[in-house]
C-alpha cells in the first residue's frame, strides 16, 4: 500500500508557496487589533537577591498596559514540563543570568523599554558558583536553597569490569571536555497571547510541543487546560531548544493580565542568554581491549554542568550513558552520571541528547585504541559492530542492525577509504591531510517505559479534499509533508488534496513533541490508521456501484481502480456517495510505539529500541602554522528505515552534519562567571555557506519492525552526532596528535601541535 | 523630535512612512508597509534574514535607517513574484529542499535573484559566495545551490526560446 504515490517521491513540502513568497506568518509576523508589545526584565548579576523590587513608576507610563512580578502570577510560578524547578519571574533570588525578574506589555516597542527601564530593582550581589567540581565539594554553598548541588547521580554497571580491566591487553583513558553550544534557530524564541471574550487564553507558540505549552500555560493562570488553546504558526527552527516552554507562558500572562493581545519575542542576545544550551560535559572513560581488538570494557564517569535548573538534565544524561559503549558489542561497561547545579546557564535538550558529547568520547577512544593496536579505524569497528541480533549493554536486542556495518562499508567505498593516502598526505610544507570516521546508533522514540503514542483525526470532504489534524508541531523538520504523503497515500488521492491543519490543540488530539525523532515512527503510523476506515467507506460504496468485489479494487491518484485499471469514478465521487449513505468518512487514528516483553530483560532505563545508525567519513586539511583546519570533504550515510521524503531526509542529514562542523571547529558558547561573553551571532561562530564542503550522502533504507507497518525509523538527530568525532579523527590522522576538547578551535590544534609539532607524514 | 517624512517605492509602490530616529528599513517595512516576509533573525547585520536590494544592493534592512531610504527602489520577496506568477527561483526552492523552517528563505531567494540577475550561470562558488552572509541552521546549503542552478538553466532556456521566437 505504502509503495507507491506520494511516498517515497521527492515531493514539495505543503507550506512551500507560503515561504518562497513571504506570506507564511511565524510569530514575530502576527499582528491583532490592539496588539501590545511584550518585553521582560533580566538581571544584571548571574546570582543576586533581589532586596527592593518596586514596579510603580513603570506602571504610570502613559502607554504601559501591564507590569508583573512573581506577586502577580495567578497560578504557579514555576515551570518546566517533567520537574516545575524554574521560576517564571523570579522572587527573591536570581540564579543565572537568564532569570527573568518582571515582564511588561506597552502599546509599542519603545514604551515597552521604557516600562523597563523604569521598574526599580535593587539587587545585592551573591557570590556564585561557577565550578562544577568545585561545586561537588562538602562546603561548596548552595546553588538553589534547601537542594544538593548534586542534581543526580546515578550509576549503570553491567558484566564485571574490574575484571576485564584486568585482563585486557590495551587500554586507552583520556579526559574529555565538551563546550555550552547554542542552538541558534533562525527565529528566537516567541510566542503571542489573546483573551477570548470568556477569559479563556490562546497562545500562538513557536514551540516542539503545543499540547504540553497548554499543561504549563494554564498551570500558571490557574485555569483549567479546558480554557487554554495552543496553536502553532510556521516555525523558525527549534532543534531541541523549544521543547522546553520559554516566553510562551509569559505573553499568555501578560496578555492575561492587560486583556490584549500580547506579542512576546526575544531579541537575539536575549534568546542566547536566556535559553538551554547543549550540556558541558567533562567525561573520564576507560577503554579496554583484547590484543586482536576485541572490546572488553568501558568505564566512563560523566560530570556534567547543569545550570540552576534541572530542564532536560535527566533525559540527556540518560542517553550519553545509553550511548557510551557506541555501536558495539561490550559485555562488561560501567557509567557514573553525575550533573551538577551551578549558576551558569542552564542546559537542555539539542538535538541527540546527551548522544553527541557520547559518540565524541566513544569514537575518540576506537581511533586512539586502533592507534596502540596498530589497526585500521573501519577493521576496528566492524569487528566491533553490533549487528541484528545483538545484545546490547543496556540489555536491549537490537531489531534491525545492518546497517551499522554496511553504513561503514558504505561510507568507506564514497570516500575512497583504501586509497586515502595517494592524494597526498602533505600538499605543503605546513599542510597536512587526514582521514577519519565516526559510527554511532542514536534511538528514536521516548524510550521503553516512557509514554509514547500520537493520535490524529482525519476528515474526507464531499468534493474529494482531505483535512488532517494533527497535534505535532513541525519546526521546519517536515512532518507535515510526511503526514501530508501518507494520508494521501493511503486513501488514494493527491498530496494536493491534503490539508494538514498546523497544530491547533482546540482540535487537534496530543501528539507529544516533536522530539527524539519520534513523530514520522507515531504519527505517521498513526495517520496509515486513521485511513482505515475512510478508505473502507470509499470502497464500500465503489463495489456496490460496480458490482465487482472490494478485493479488486484500489483507490489511487483520486480515482477508482478496478484490477489495475482507471474506472470513471472519482474519489471525490464516492466520497459523496459515502456521505449520502452514512458511511463514515471521518476518523481518528492512534498509535502507541508498544514494546514487546522484553526477554532478555533491559537493564539500562528508558532505553530506546529503534536505532538510526550512520557512518560519516571526513578529509581535512590541517595547516600547522595557523592551526585552521578545512573539511575538505565528507561522507555521511545515514539509515533512515523506510523513507518517506527524501528531500527531507537529505535536508536532515546535510542540516545535521552542518551544525556538526561547527561543533566540532568553532562553536562555543563562552561563559565566565556565569556571563555569556559572546551572545551574538557575530561571536557565536556558526558555519556560513563557504565553510560546509560539498557532502557526498547516500540513505540506506532497513525498514524498522518495531514502527511497523511504516517501518521509518526517525532521521532527525543522527546526523550531528558523528561529524565532530569523524573530523576529530581526521586531525589526529593528519597531525598525529589527538584532542580531547570540542570544539577543536585553531588555537587547540596549535597547543597541540605545541606538544610535539607537525609530525612527519606516516 | 520630529519625525521625518519619507518615500520611497517597494516593489514598484511608492510607499510614505515616518522615519522616527531610530527605525530602521527593516522595520518600516514589517510594520508599516505590512511586508513580513522579510524577516528579523538579529537586529545587527550578522544573520541575513533581512536581505532586501535596494538601489540595486543587495543590504541588510536591519542596518539600513529608515531616513537612508529616502526616495530609494527597494525589492523585497513579495516582489519577486510577478502577475501572481512564481519567479522560477522561487519554484526550485520548493522542489530542491533549499529550505526547512523557511525563516531564511526570505533573505536567501533576494540573495540568489540578485545573483541571478547579473550571473546567468552561476557556479557553485558564485552561489555560496553570493549567499555566504545568509545564515541557514536548518539546511547544509546544498539544496539552495541546487535551485539556483536549477532556476539558472530554466531562465537561460527560456531566454534562448525567447531570442528565437524573436528572429
Ligand atoms: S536581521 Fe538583519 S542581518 Fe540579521
Ligand atoms: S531553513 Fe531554517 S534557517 Fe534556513
Amino acid at each position: 500500500m505504502i509503495d507507491s504515490g506520494a511516498v517515497g517521491r521527492w515531493v514539495s513540502a505543503p507550506g512551500a508557496y507560503d515561504i518562497v513568497t513571504g506570506k507564511a506568518r511565524y510569530c514575530p509576523d502576527l499582528d491583532f487589533p490592539g496588539m501590545l508589545i511584550g518585553k521582560l526584565l533580566y538581571s544584571p548579576h548571574a546570582r543576586a537577591c533581589i532586596r527592593r523590587l518596586d514596579v510603580t513608576a513603570a506602571r504610570m507610563i502613559p502607554g504601559v498596559i501591564a507590569v508583573l512580578t512573581h506577586a502577580d502570577i495567578p497560578g504557579e510560578n514555576s515551570y518546566l514540563y517533567a520537574e516545575p524547578d524554574q521560576p517564571l519571574l523570579v522572587v527573591d533570588e536570581v540564579r543565572f543570568q537568564g532569570d527573568a525578574v518582571a515582564a511588561v506589555a506597552a502599546i509599542d516597542e519603545q514604551t515597552a523599554d521604557a516600562a523597563l527601564r523604569a521598574i526599580d530593582v535593587e539587587y545585592q550581589a551573591l557570590d556564585g558558583i561557577f565550578d562544577p567540581l568545585a561545586a561537588m565539594q562538602a562546603g561548596a554553598g548552595q546553588v538553589v536553597a534547601g537542594k544538593d548541588n548534586i542534581m543526580m547521580h546515578k550509576t549503570y554497571r553491567t558484566g564485571d569490569v574490574a575484571a576485564a580491566l584486568a585482563s585486557a591487553h590495551v587500554i586507552v583513558e583520556n579526559t574529555y571536555r565538551t563546550q555550552w553550544a547554542e542552538h541558534a534557530f533562525l527565529e528566537t524564541e516567541g510566542g503571542v497571547g489573546l483573551v477570548d471574550a470568556d477569559g479563556g487564553v490562546t497562545v500562538y507558540s513557536s514551540c516542539q510541543a503545543p499540547h504540553r505549552d497548554r499543561m504549563q500555560i494554564a498551570r500558571a493562570l490557574g485555569l483549567p487546560e479546558s480554557r487554554v488553546r495552543v496553536i502553532t504558526p510556521y516555525i523558525g527552527g527549534a532543534f531541541g531548544g523549544k521543547d522546553e516552554a520559554h516566553v510562551q507562558i509569559h505573553a499568555a500572562l501578560l496578555a492575561h493580565a492587560a486583556r490584549r493581545p500580547v506579542r512576546l519575542i526575544r531579541g537575539r542576545r536575549e534568546s542566547i542568554l536566556t535559553h538551554v544550551k547543549r550540556h558541558p560535559f567533562i567525561v573520564h572513560c576507560i577503554t579496554a581491549a583484547t590484543r586482536d581488538g576485541r572490546l572488553l570494557a568501558v568505564k566512563a564517569r560523566a560530570i556534567v554542568d547543569a545550570g540552576p535548573y534541572s530542564n532536560a538534565t535527566h533525559e540527556v544524561l540518560n542517553k550519553f550513558g545509553e550511548f557510551i559503549g557506541g555501536p558495539y558489542t561490550v559485555k562488561n561497561l560501567e557509567i557514573e552520571k553525575i550533573a551538577v547545579r551551578t549558576n551558569n546557564p542552564i542546559t537542555g535538550a539539542f538535538r541527540g541528547f546527551g548522544a553527541p558529547q557520547a559518540a565524541f568520547v566513544y569514537e575518540s577512544q576506537m581511533d586512539d585504541l586502533a592507534r596502540k593496536l596498530g589497526m585500521d579505524p573501519l577493521e576496528i569497528r566492524l569487528l566491533n559492530g553490533v549487528d541484528t541480533g545483538t545484545r546490547m549493554y543496556t540489555g536491549v536486542v537490537v531489531r534491525e542492525g545492518k546497517a551499522m556495518k554496511a553504513s561503514l562499508r558504505r561510507a568507506a567505498e564514497m570516500m575512497g577509504w583504501q586509497q586515502r593516502g595517494e592524494l597526498g598526505r602533505q600538499p605543503a610544507t605546513h599542510l597536512r591531510r587526514g582521514w577519519g570516521m565516526a559510527t554511532i546508533l542514536k534511538g528514536s522514540g521516548m524510550g521503553r517505559g516512557l509514554p509514547d503514542h500520537a493520535a490524529v483525526l482525519l476528515e474526507m470532504h464531499r468534493d474529494g479534499s482531505v483535512v488532517l489534524q494533527s497535534g505535532a508541531a513541525d519546526m521546519g523538520q517536515g512532518i507535515v509533508t510526511v503526514l501530508a504523503q501518507l494520508a494521501a497515500e493511503s486513501l488514494g488521492v493527491e498530496m494536493s488534496s491534503v490539508h494538514v491543519v498546523r497544530a491547533d490543540t482546540a482540535q487537534a488530539p496530543d501528539a507529544g513533541a516533536s522530539c527524539a525523532s519520534r513523530q514520522v515512527m507515531v504519527s505517521g503510523n498513526a495517520v496509515l490508521r486513521a485511513a482505515v476506515p475512510i478508505r473502507d467507506s470509499l470502497l464500500q460504496v465503489a463495489a456496490e456501484k460496480t458490482g465487482v468485489a472490494r478485493d479488486r479494487l484500489v483507490l489511487h491518484g483520486g480515482r477508482l481502480h478496478v484490477d489495475g485499471q482507471a474506472h470513471d469514478l472519482t474519489v471525490a465521487e464516492l466520497a459523496r456517495r459515502a456521505l449520502f449513505r452514512g458511511y463514515p468518512l471521518q476518523s481518528e487514528g492512534r498509535y502507541e510505539l508498544e514494546y514487546p516483553a522484553d526477554a532478555p530483560e533491559v537493564t539500562y532505563r528508558y532505553s530506546q529500541e529503534v536505532f538510526q545508525f550512520c557512518t560519516q567519513i571526513a578529509q581535512v586539511l590541517v595547516d600547522c602554522e595557523t592551526g585552521q583546519v578545512a573539511v575538505e570533504r565528507l561522507v555521511a550515510v545515514h539509515d533512515a528505515g523506510k523513507m518517506i521524503n527524501p528531500g527531507g531526509v537529505y535536508g536532515q542529514i546535510e542540516g545535521g552534519v552542518a551544525q556538526g562542523i561547527g561543533y566540532a571547529l568553532t562553536e562555543e558558547l563562552r561563559v565566565t562567571e556565569g556571563h555569556t561573553l559572546n551572545a551574538s551571532l557575530e561571536n557565536y561562530v556558526i558555519p556560513m555557506a563557504l565553510d560546509i564542503p560539498e557532502l557526498e550522502m547516500d540513505v540506506l533504507e532497513m525498514p524498522e519492525p518495531l514502527g511497523a507497518p511504516l517501518g521509518a525509523k526517525g532521521i532527525a538527530e543522527s546526523p550531528i552526532i558523528p561529524t565532530a568525532p569523524a573530523i576529530r579523527n581526521a586531525i589526529l590522522d593528519a597531525i598525529g596528535r589527538p584532542l580531547y576538547q570540542l570544539p577543536m578551535t585553531a588555537e587547540r590544534v596549535l597547543s597541540a601541535l605545541d606538544a610535539a609539532p607537525c609530525a612527519d607524514p606516516a | 523630535m520630529t519625525d521625518m517624512d519619507i518615500r520611497l517605492t517597494v516593489n514598484g509602490r511608492l510607499q510614505h512612512a515616518k522615519a522616527g530616529v531610530m527605525r530602521t528599513l527593516l522595520t518600516v517595512l514589517r510594520e508599516d508597509f505590512g511586508l513580513t516576509g522579510t524577516k528579523d533573525g538579529c537586529s545587527s547585520g550578522d544573520c541575513g534574514a533581512c536581505v532586501v536590494v535596494m538601489n540595486g544592493q543587495v543590504v541588510n534592512s536591519c542596518m539600513v535607517l529608515a531616513a537612508q531610504a529616502d526616495g530609494s527602489q527597494v525589492t523585497t520577496v513579495e516582489g519577486l513574484a510577478s502577475n501572481g506568477e512564481l519567479h522560477p527561483l522561487q519554484r526550485a526552492f520548493g522542489g530542491t529542499w533549499a529550505f526547512q523552517c523557511g525563516f531564511c528563505t526570505p533573505g536567501m531567494l533576494v540573495s540568489c535573484h540578485a545573483l541571478l540577475s547579473s550571473n546567468d550561470n552561476p557556479s557553485r562558488e558564485e552561489v555560496l559566495t553570493a549567499i555566504a552572509g545568509n545564515f541557514c541552521r536548518c539546511t547544509g546549503y546544498q539544496g539552495v545551490v541546487n535551485a539556483v542552478q536549477q532556476a539558472a538553466a530554466e531562465l537561460r532556456s527560456a531566454n534562448a526560446e525567447a531570442v528565437l521566437q524573436h528572429d
